[in-house]
């Protein structure tokens, strides 16, 4: 109570240095929710894939050739290869923005026979799964049912083609989240509508593939499998679990490392700000720091009153921060969530994560004043030297 | 009058101001050459080495006090000097060797001019500051050069204090500012707020618990202040100008207080510059230039 009492003293400047703390908190949050939403995808992503493998065309070659589908036929004879789903995946908006700080919204489809070999991760929030023989069909990613304005029965535009929703995916914070699912005929003919006139002449809208998902047998080494393909299959690349997630996590811990350091850069210069009104307040108290001392306080007593009083501002501020932040995170959410992208999310661990942060600083940025406070002198602060 | 509760041993307190290298320097081989004397009496030492030692110390002390220091110092090590600017600073000599005792249920008071040394004495006595020299005895124990880490113990539990101007926590209230010294001795928790109701009590101020000092006169706070210094039942009370901010009549009824506190059997000493307070003590002491001149 002493404490709160203590730091009411002088309001404005409490109130300026819990600003000061605030804001660093702030931007802790909201850029550590970017981080949060990156991370969940990209874990969301690992788990999708973990016993499968991508195969997709080799575009470092110095001849890329698109894919067809008579490739699945071959990676099918290698041994291990239980069953091999052509995917076809492309940007839902046909002139794609080229700039996204999530995933861009995509079309995807697959072959529904998958299903039978563990494809069925994915839920259905409303609506029924795509079968083969759809056409003319959607189902539409959690995040994008606003964007789409889609609803169960009701059309939607795809690349100027109407589809119907059959269904709603579940809310996976995965690659799902923003994008609509199509059968593979309707994949294929998207990417094959969109084809130069001289190309599609010479192609069959039944051949194009933009990649493979590979269902290894049980027992079989999904990323020795992985290797096995790439080398027996030339053009293409074969990504198994643990180099998908060692590529994943490598990119997102970059990200992570930007976005963390800018906000933790921002928190300490709010910490500077503790430990100038901190190192004011003990200047102010000196005689009430003498006093206490000459009637038997201990060191120990003197440095914890202080440091206490720190760590209560960086506690004040990081709740503060938290809330604004979240705020903040929410109405950004909000803004984007008409273009698909709903970059931002508060997980309980990073509010946890930024409180304990605000406190540690706070009362790391309260020990030099503290200490100052221990080595006054009982008789200078008493004089009022 | 019973027995000696504070007894004080050719205190000396200096005061080096200035640049004055060698006087410190000098002032620490005395400093160190005590300490080596002190280690080797309590052992039991030699009798001839002993008296070298007294011998070397006291040829130090009176270099040293007639401001002879390089000739001290060089006396005490053997070593060159370094020389730095020589008669630059000053030795302010704040306690000059004083020797007295104080009685148990002893109500003294010490009065002298400013710049006499009177602060600089109850400093000492309050365990705020070390003295140079010499020794302090509060209930038979050698107090004066005890572990600083052992002092709060020691100001907490022994020692009660009541400044001039009162000086209560002004976050606090009454009764707060009377706990914290026992939160300091660690009462127990339980009884904190009980044993400082009581203190409360007996200086008269049960009826303004909750205030805070703000919201206290003057007479008020010092009476808090007394309640604040006399809970944990200390064996000493010092007193600095403790009417010094006070009116005529609320220092009358302040020291009414003090003498019936007194009467109950606590010890108190004050220091004060006026005479009408010096009055109500049994005993005054009065202190030129840092010496006793004379006891009334």
């Amino acid at each position: 109570m002493e404490i709160i009492i203590n730091m009411w003293r002088r309001k404005m400047r409490t109130l300026l240095t819990i600003f000061g703390i605030a804001i660093g908190v702030l931007a802790l949050v909201v850029m550590g929710s970017m981080a949060e939403k990156l991370n969940l995808q990209a874990e969301e992503g690992v788990k999708y894939y973990q016993n499968k493998i991508q195969v997709s065309s080799d575009t470092s070659s110095m001849l890329p050739a698109p894919l067809k589908i008579s490739t699945g036929d071959e990676i099918t004879k290698i041994k291990g290869v239980e069953y091999v789903s052509p995917v076809i995946s492309t940007p839902l908006e046909k002139k794609s923005s080229g700039f996204s700080l999530g995933y861009e919204a995509s079309i995807t489809a697959i072959d529904q026979n998958a299903d039978k070999h563990g494809n069925s991760y994915l839920k259905i929030y409303t609506g029924r799964r795509l079968t083969n023989d759809d056409s003319g069909k959607a189902i539409v990613g959690y995040d994008l049912v606003k964007k789409l304005n889609a609803d169960l029965g009701r059309d939607i535009d795809i690349r100027g083609k109407k589809f119907e929703v059959i269904g709603i995916w579940e809310k996976t914070f995965s690659t799902t989240d923003t994008s609509v699912s199509v059968s593979l005929k309707d994949g294929q003919s998207i990417i094959y509508d969109d084809l130069p006139s001289i190309i599609k002449s010479n192609i069959n809208p039944a051949d194009i593939s933009t990649g493979f998902v590979v269902y290894p047998t049980s027992g079989t080494n999904p990323d020795k499998l992985a290797s096995i393909i790439q080398e027996t299959i030339p053009g293409t690349v074969a990504l198994g679990p643990k180099q998908f997630q060692d590529q994943v996590m490598s990119s997102v811990n970059t990200v992570n490392s930007i976005i963390y350091g800018v906000a933790v850069v921002s928190l300490f210069v709010g910490s500077l700000s503790i430990i100038n009104t901190m190192t004011m307040s003990v200047s102010e108290r000196t005689k009430e720091i003498g006093v206490k001392k000459a009637i038997g306080a201990k060191t120990g007593t003197i440095l914890r009153e202080y440091m206490l009083e720190a760590s209560v501002i960086g506690l004040m501020g990081g709740v503060v921060g938290v809330v604004i932040g979240s705020i903040v995170s929410s109405i950004l959410n909000s803004i984007m969530e008409a273009t698909g992208d709903k970059l931002f999310l508060v997980t309980p661990r990073l509010v946890i994560l930024s409180l304990a942060f605000s406190v540690i600083l706070g009362t790391i940025a309260g020990i030099i004043p503290a200490i100052h406070a221990t080595r006054i002198s009982i008789v200078k602060a008493l004089r009022g030297a | 009058m019973g027995e000696a509760i504070l007894k004080l041993s050719n205190l000396r307190k200096i005061y080096i101001t200035g640049n004055l290298r060698t006087a410190k320097k000098a002032l620490e081989e005395i400093q160190k050459l005590s300490v080596t004397y002190e280690k080797l009496a309590n052992k039991g030492g030699d009798s001839k080495i002993l008296k070298e030692y007294e011998k070397q110390l006291n040829d130090a002390h009176k270099l040293f006090y007639d401001e002879k220091y390089e000739e001290c110092y060089t006396s005490l090590t053997q070593k060159g000097i370094s020389r730095g600017p020589r008669n630059t600073g000053v030795v302010i000599h704040a306690l000059n060797g004083i020797n007295l005792e104080i009685e148990q249920g002893e109500m003294v008071a010490i009065i002298g001019p400013s710049g006499s040394g009177k602060t600089t004495l109850l400093s000492m006595l309050g365990l705020h500051d070390t003295p140079t020299t010499g020794q302090i005895y509060l209930r038979g124990k050698k107090i004066s050069s005890i572990k600083p880490g052992k002092l709060p113990d020691i100001r907490s539990k022994e020692i009660g204090f009541v400044f001039q101007s009162f000086d209560l926590i002004p976050t606090m209230t009454a009764l707060e500012n009377v706990i914290l010294p026992l939160e300091y001795s660690k009462a127990p928790a339980k009884e904190r707020s009980a044993l400082a109701e009581e203190a409360l009590e007996l200086v008269g101020m049960s009826n303004r618990l909750y205030h805070t000092p703000n919201q206290l006169s003057g007479g008020q706070k010092q009476r808090v202040a007394i309640a604040r210094a006399i809970v944990n039942k200390p064996a000493i009370i010092f007193g600095d100008e403790l009417t010094g901010e006070l009116d005529v009549k609320t220092t009358k009824e302040i020291m009414q207080l003090v003498t019936k506190l007194n009467k109950q059997g606590q010890t108190f000493v004050i220091v004060t510059h006026n005479p009408e307070v010096a009055k109500y003590c049994q005993r005054t002491i009065m202190i030129v230039d840092g010496k006793v001149a004379r006891t009334l």
